[in-house]
């Protein structure tokens, strides 16, 4: 028996994202774009600066003090707080890199995605709404 | 009530003006206490009392988006081991040509180890400083030219830096302080990472002219007796230079290895020829990082001078002594174990603390123990 691709397809996307699936990565409804999860930690690990569509990224960090951010890095980017940390200061301290814009709540950066195209950022599902677009 | 009012006005404006060219602030700090273990050991600037100078460091970093890819970084660092003088270690302009090309003018950092770019920010890396033995260049800041490539081949994100520039920053060595011309300094930096793999390569040349007092009076009497080739040979002026690293990095769940080898060469000089290399194993347990690193550091001297015989001239004895006499003294074969421990305790700060076995083969008066304990954070 052969499974059709697009069942192939769905299973192992489902495999790859069962692992946040308490996080939602969002974006503007407005934007089309395509994120992988591997595109999803280039992002947020400063190695890619736009999206698919062409648009440039403005990605938004919760506090370092935030369990949401926790999870994010931990499940996302496979990293724990003191590597994301050490890992910035790499980029920062070599001029390559400036640390993601950050706000305090998950209803700060919801509301900020939601004005904004080109945002993207994570909250817990729990909080997501009708203005911004899920991804993962 | 007036003043409060202007006060009011004048912070209002300071905040409203800086929208166009915002200025970033960032820092990292080590403070290091070390002391070696028994009464006569002497090793990296510690001896036996404790000391929290020699690997402290303050650093201090602004930043300016200009717009349009272009940005400004300045860092001010001030090191305990230079009596707290601050000093530019970064100071360039960078335009983002495109996402994946980038181009730096100024002052920058050479790309010469892996951890280069990174030097003193211990923060980064699991040792309180990076191995002694294989970071041992006397430079590591140049001015002039650099070009960053940074792009993806599949799963393989790959970056090429490519620099110019030239090196002229005193320094002390030999027991002479003296202004060094590190010219047309050219080099290439590669970096390949796939998944848990690192690896990376680096070359780079140069012409070398250091102007030690002792080996310039040498050279000259070298000269005076009619031996302009040994007399060339002892002085280090535009002497082509060359230097190599191979570099490894994995990291593995929580298992990471790192492993960097290097090779410098100053031809026609007495200046020895260094090969060094270390190997480091490292876990991770939660917050807590126990590491372990072996390393050797060989450096060998032609002795251009063993053909001219004893008993010439007894001028040319003693210069010859003299002259053997120094490059051999360079000769050395160095050994060394340290064992340590980096311990997360706080998010933007770490505490380390490592002990080095250290043996020279050759010498085993300066065999040492070092503790070292520090306090490491980025803000």
């Amino acid at each position: 028996m052969k499974l059709p691709t697009n069942i192939i397809t769905l299973l192992v996307s489902l495999i790859s994202f069962t692992a946040f699936a308490d996080i939602a990565v969002i974006i503007n409804p407005s934007n089309n774009s395509d994120l992988s999860k591997s595109d999803i930690s280039k992002i947020f690990l400063g190695k890619s600066k736009t999206f698919t569509n062409g648009e440039s990224v403005k990605a938004i960090n919760l506090k370092s003090s935030s369990a949401v951010r926790d999870s994010f890095q931990q499940q996302v980017l496979g990293k724990s707080k003191s590597q994301v940390k050490a890992y910035w200061s790499k980029l920062i301290f070599t001029g390559k890199g400036k640390p993601l814009k950050e706000l305090s709540s998950e209803e700060d950066v919801i509301s900020f995605i939601a004005s904004n195209p080109n945002a993207i950022g994570y909250v817990d599902r729990s909080k997501v709404n009708d203005s911004v677009k899920v991804v993962n | 009530m007036k003043k409060k009012l202007a006060f009011t006005s004048l912070m209002a404006a300071l905040i409203a003006l800086p929208s166009q060219a915002e200025i970033t602030f960032n820092g990292f700090a080590s403070i290091v206490a070390g002391t070696t273990t028994s009464s006569n050991d002497n090793l990296y600037g510690y001896d036996d009392t404790i000391d929290f100078k020699e690997g402290s460091i303050f650093a201090l970093q602004a930043s300016s988006d200009l717009g349009e890819g272009l940005g400004v970084t300045i860092q001010l660092a001030s090191k305990g081991a230079d009596d707290w003088d601050p000093e530019f270690k970064w100071a360039f302009l960078s335009y983002d040509a495109t996402d994946e090309l980038r181009i730096l003018a100024g002052r920058q950092r050479a790309p010469f180890y892996m951890y280069s770019d990174f030097l003193d920010v211990s923060y980064a890396y699991p040792w309180i400083s990076p191995p002694k033995g294989v970071y041992d260049l006397v430079f590591d800041t140049y001015d002039g030219l650099s070009a960053i490539y940074s792009t993806s081949f599949g799963e393989v994100d790959a970056s090429f830096h490519g620099i110019y520039g030239r090196i002229t920053d005193e320094f002390t060595g030999f027991g002479d302080t003296i202004t060094p011309d590190v010219s047309d300094l050219t080099g290439l930096a590669t970096t390949f990472t796939y998944d848990w793999l690192t690896l990376r390569a680096s070359y780079f040349i140069a012409d070398t002219t250091m102007p030690f007092s002792d080996l310039e009076g040498l050279a000259q009497g070298w000269s005076q007796a009619g031996f302009e080739d040994v007399a060339n040979n002892t002085t280090i002026s535009e002497d082509s230079s060359s230097f190599l690293e191979l570099g490894f990095q994995i990291n593995y769940d929580a298992i990471i290895v790192v492993g960097e080898y290097t090779n410098l060469e100053i031809d026609n000089s007495p200046l020895a020829e260094e090969e060094s290399y270390y190997v480091m194993a490292g876990y991770q347990f939660d917050s807590v990082l126990v590491h372990i690193t072996y390393g050797v550091d060989e450096n060998t001297s032609d002795i251009y001078t063993s053909d001219i015989p004893y008993g010439l001239h007894p001028d040319i004895d003693f210069l010859k002594g003299t002259t053997e006499g120094f490059l051999m003294g360079q000769e050395t074969e160095e050994e060394y174990v340290t064992v340590g421990v980096r311990y997360d305790f706080h998010d933007s700060a770490a505490i380390k603390l490592e002990y080095t076995d250290f043996s020279n083969k050759l010498n085993n008066n300066n065999d040492a123990g070092l503790l070292r304990a520090a306090l490491v954070t980025v803000f």
